[in-house]
């Protein structure tokens, strides 16, 4: 049974805000949650409910790339990687974000 | 990672999954108390975080988008631990399901070889044969032949040309005798005279050498040339590739062999695998003579290749893709009708002339070959696969009532997890994986003994000394069908009780701590398939009943001759060069050695014989007769030595026997059975009469009716002439009558024809008695499995009987209980449980009745003597399931009246 969404997000922006986080560097799934948060200045907060399932799905189709490897701590992690396919979609992600926060905003400042 | 990979490590998959949850809130754990957090709360803050960690997982399962997968080997697993704790259900669910669905796959096998599967050529879907059709006697049926003039095939090929089309010429299948290399031992083959372009018409390729081509079949007479078949170079040859180029004798006159046909590829007629092939040109040199229809005025000892009057030849035609059969078909008729028009119009008697001309050609399916059998065995064939399919139903019945019996012993199961949150269609499919793991090991198992079974059915069903020959070894469209079988099966068994339980009532079954109240009466699961059961057994043993009354009625039938102690062998004296002109001594040396053997009462030649699956049909005169139409003129005749009718056991019921003083130089006589008599010359005596066939006929003498073609064939009629006025008739069957053992008489018959002719090849020495079973042995096949199976049938239905009235019983102790203790009397308690067996024994009986009806006339042309609503089988099938439901019944009711009511009141 899937776990209920219980994400502040905008339905379908946490695919783009992991990828867009992965386009820097490789990060492993605590950290991206943690770089989000940062990056947002703590605007934004990542659901672990969610994450989770949200990587899996984003690797399964092809976006990313995983691999088991040892953290400065010395524990094995596991790290995503953004893919040449995964690339394209953070694009096309965008886009279609900026096209919808500019259609909103006309409409706000129209009312 | 693709799908199925993702399954594969669905264990590997759920373990990096919990690692890397586990390091998410490890790392959490790590800032919250470098955050200044005591440790024990800074994994639970951490914990709560996550909100569960379970729920997560299943999410991420989700999204693998195998989880179907994943679930169904989850569901087999389980099913396989289920049939671990039940073994003892398992293994016989599993072996009744295995004997059922290979029962299946068996017949299903004939049937695949018989009646379904392409021939092994490419686009066989382009291939027709011809017939041509006519309005039979009465003038209301049609009849196909198939058989036509080498002329005529080559104005249809011409006509043909049009359209692409190519049509390729063949003679029937016949026997032929082989001697090859130094051994000169002589062999009987299957051989077959093809025209040049069969094989290319076919588009059958070789394998060694080459084929038979068109340059092959240009001259009559000339390139004596053979191919033969992959089975008979395997057979004969051991696969000896330097065969190609060897010389064997066929029928006496040598052939070169050219090559060996595509393995597989074994001619068009499917039942009669050919051996070697050779040119239509050869027919005088390898002295074909076998299956032609021959006008009057043709000249039979001549080549036949370009007499129009002579038709011997099959046409097969393969019309390229785009163009459809109908054309080609619309071709062939123009082509027919023109010749046909100038010969009626000849015929004086305008009636006779009206019939010619009702006749038409056209082109028929050829895409799976000819077969003899599919009009003789295909109808059997197709009761047989009817019958199994029941029983497999009937099995699968009961197999439903036994899991919705176990179903209820795990009611609680279900309950529960119906109570945690399992949706309903999780439980179904996982009842159903559990009934389909069941019927996929049952199907495999079946594959195992499902060959052997087509097999039994192939020597079951032969008419001859070997088994049918068709080719039954497994083959994908078998392991398909048996795959099938199995899902159809499992669904069918388990999908009632899976519908049943997934229902469960979650509050009931709980609290009644696992006891199932099931719907007491009424219209239950349980009884409907146990009514399903009786109707389907009664259907089956109706069916199977009215079959053995017509084997019944068969063996009742006076045959007209006398089978006892008489052995009979088939040779071709052809096959070893006789001549008509050294026929006569050839007969005389074989009568005179048959009787020296030791014990031989009476011996006897003749050119046909009887229930020799040899016939010779020529239409008559009967001066002052008006001829009807159709085959009204038509009698089949024989030629025999003096000594036949007594040797036989035939009585000559008036006139006189043949003599010795009937010679060439004296007039023709005949002697004509009792139908010919009385169909051309009604009460009139006909001794004395005269009829023309050719000669001038006088008939002196008339024999008693006979069933020379088989037991099941209606005598017909029959003229006889004798060999003593006709020495160059072809002899073809002897007989021998012994007073003392038939197994030493068929030796001395052996050796008398090896003393006539040490080269004669002889197909087979076997009693009269043996070939009169034979043209029977259909009906003995279908007569026995179908009762066979319409027993086991009713076997298990009463079984499933039984178990719902035991099992109500059982139920029902409390009730019961009270009413003993209340004053009931035994015999009011055995009635009142024995009504319960009555109701479900009659509604299906009912059912079963009215299901009969309409169907058992499909099964019509396979009886004898019988309706197919026949009184007595519908009257005995009731009476079997009623007696054998009663006695059922009749146990759980007498447990039911010794209750004791005391105890009984105790249970609950």
């Amino acid at each position: 049974m899937a776990a209920a969404d219980r994400s502040d997000l905008l339905q379908g922006t946490l695919d783009m805000l992991i990828l867009k986080t992965l386009d820097a560097s490789p990060l492993h799934g605590y950290a991206i949650a943690q770089q989000i948060n940062r990056t947002s200045r703590a605007l934004l907060h990542v659901p672990q409910g969610s994450l989770y399932p949200a990587l899996h799905r984003l690797e399964n189709r092809g976006w990313l790339d995983a691999q088991w490897t040892e953290t400065e701590s010395g524990r094995e992690a596991k790290v995503y990687k953004l893919t040449r396919k995964g690339r394209a979609r953070l694009e096309t992600e965008i886009a279609g974000w900026r096209r919808l926060t500019e259609g909103i905003a006309l409409v706000l400042e129209g009312a | 990672m693709n799908w199925v990979m993702r399954v594969w490590h669905r264990d590997r998959l759920d373990r990096d999954l919990d690692k890397e949850l586990r390091f998410h809130v490890d790392e959490e754990t790590r800032r919250l108390v470098a955050g200044g957090m005591r440790p024990d709360d800074a994994r639970r803050t951490a914990m709560a975080a996550f909100g569960g960690i379970e729920p997560i997982k299943e999410a991420a399962r989700d999204v693998r988008g195998s989880r179907w997968l994943e679930d169904l080997v989850q569901d087999a697993r389980y099913a396989a631990r289920t049939m671990r704790r039940a073994p003892v259900f398992a293994t016989a669910a599993v072996l009744s399901l295995a004997i059922g669905i290979g029962a299946n796959t068996a017949v299903f096998g004939v049937v695949d070889a018989l009646l379904l599967r392409p021939l092994p050529v490419p686009d066989a879907g382009e291939l027709s044969y011809a017939v041509r059709t006519g309005p039979s006697t009465d003038g209301q049926m049609l009849q196909a032949r198939s058989r036509f003039s080498y002329p005529a095939a080559q104005r249809f090929a011409a006509e043909l040309q049009a359209v692409h089309g190519r049509v390729g010429a063949m003679a029937a299948v016949t026997r032929m005798q082989v001697t090859a290399g130094a051994d000169d031992q002589a062999e009987l083959v299957l051989g077959q005279l093809v025209g040049g372009s069969w094989f290319g018409v076919l588009g059958v390729a070789a394998q060694r050498g080459r084929l038979l081509a068109e340059a092959d079949d240009v001259d009559i007479g000339g390139a004596p040339v053979a191919v033969i078949s992959d089975r008979y170079w395997t057979r004969r040859f051991g696969r000896d590739p330097s065969v190609v180029g060897s010389t064997i004798r066929l029928n006496g006159y040598p052939v070169t062999i050219v090559g060996v046909a595509a393995p597989r590829f074994e001619g068009f007629w499917i039942g009669e695998p050919v051996d070697v092939w050779v040119p239509t040109g050869l027919q005088q040199q390898v002295k074909y003579a076998a299956n032609a229809d021959i006008d009057g005025d043709a000249k039979s000892t001549q080549p036949w290749r370009p007499q129009d009057r002579i038709a011997w030849l099959t046409l097969v035609a393969r019309v390229p893709s785009p163009t459809p059969r109908s054309v080609a078909s619309s071709a062939m008729d123009v082509t027919f009708r023109r010749d046909l028009e100038p010969l009626a119009a000849k015929i004086s008697d305008p009636q006779r002339r009206a019939f010619v001309l009702r006749t038409h050609a056209a082109l028929a399916d050829g895409s799976r070959g000819m077969s003899s059998l599919r009009e003789d065995f295909g109808a059997a064939i197709i009761v047989l696969m009817a019958t199994v399919a029941l029983v497999l139903l009937i099995a699968c019945a009961n197999l439903a009532n036994l899991l919705m019996a176990r179903g209820a012993s795990r009611a609680r199961e279900f309950a529960l997890r119906l109570s945690l949150g399992a949706r309903r269609g999780r439980l179904v499919r996982q009842l159903l994986t559990e009934s389909l793991a069941l019927s996929l090991v049952g199907g495999v198992l079946s594959l195992l003994f499902a060959k052997a079974g087509s097999d039994a059915l192939l020597r079951m069903a032969s008419d001859g000394p070997a088994p049918l020959s068709l080719d039954v070894s497994t083959s994908w469209p078998i392991v398909l069908f048996a795959i099938a079988a199995s899902m159809v099966t499992g669904v069918l068994f388990g999908l009632m009780p899976a519908l049943r339980f997934s229902r469960a009532d979650v509050h009931d079954a709980m609290k009644s701590g696992g006891r199932v109240v099931a719907a007491s009466g009424g219209l239950s699961i349980g009884r409907l398939l146990v009514v399903a059961q009786v109707a389907l057994s009664f259907v089956l043993l109706a069916g199977a009943l009215m079959f053995v009354r017509t084997l019944h009625n068969l063996l009742a039938i006076d045959p007209g001759f006398d089978a006892a102690r008489l052995v009979t062998a088939k040779l071709d004296p052809r096959m070893a060069g006789y001549t008509p002109k050294t026929m006569t001594s050839f007969r005389e040396r074989l009568l005179a050695a048959t009787r020296e053997i030791p014990g031989a009462q009476a011996s006897a030649v003749a050119m046909c014989g009887t229930m020799a699956g040899c016939h010779s049909i020529s239409d008559i005169d009967v001066p002052g007769r008006q001829r009807g139409v159709g085959d009204d003129a038509d009698v089949q005749e024989d030629y025999v030595s003096d000594g036949y009718f007594g040797a036989l056991g035939m009585t000559v019921v008036s006139g006189r026997n043949f003599l010795p003083s009937d010679t060439p130089e004296s007039p023709r006589v005949a002697i004509v059975n009792e139908t010919m008599a009385r169909h051309f010359f009604g009460d009139v005596n006909p001794i004395g009469r005269v009829f023309v066939e050719g000669d001038k006929y006088e008939i002196v003498g008339v024999v008693r009716d006979s069933r020379i073609n088989g037991l099941r064939d209606t005598p017909p009629r029959m003229a006889f002439y004798p060999f003593s006025q006709h020495p160059d008739t072809l002899m073809r069957s002897v007989y021998v009558r012994t007073r003392s053992d038939v197994r030493q008489a068929a030796e001395g018959l052996r050796a008398a024809i090896r003393e006539a002719d040490r080269g004669l090849a002889v197909r087979e020495v076997v009693t009269l008695a043996e070939l009169e079973e034979r043209s029977i042995a259909r009906e003995r096949l279908v007569s026995t499995l179908t009762s066979t199976f319409g027993l086991l049938a009713v076997a298990v239905a009463c079984l499933g009987l039984y178990a719902m009235v035991s099992y109500s019983v059982s139920r029902r102790t409390n009730e019961i209980g009270i009413r003993l203790a209340l004053g009931a009397s035994p015999a009011n308690v055995r009635w009142l449980i024995m009504r319960e067996t009555l109701v479900l024994l009659v509604v299906g009986l009912c059912v079963g009745i009215a299901a009969t009806m309409p169907t058992a006339r499909l099964i019509a042309s396979l009886l004898y003597g019988l309706t197919p609503r026949d009184p007595v089988a519908f009257a005995s099938a009731v009476a079997v399931l009623s007696v054998v439901a009663m006695l059922a019944g009749a146990w759980p009711a007498w447990r039911a009246s010794r209750v004791d009511p005391s105890l009984a009141l105790r249970i609950d």
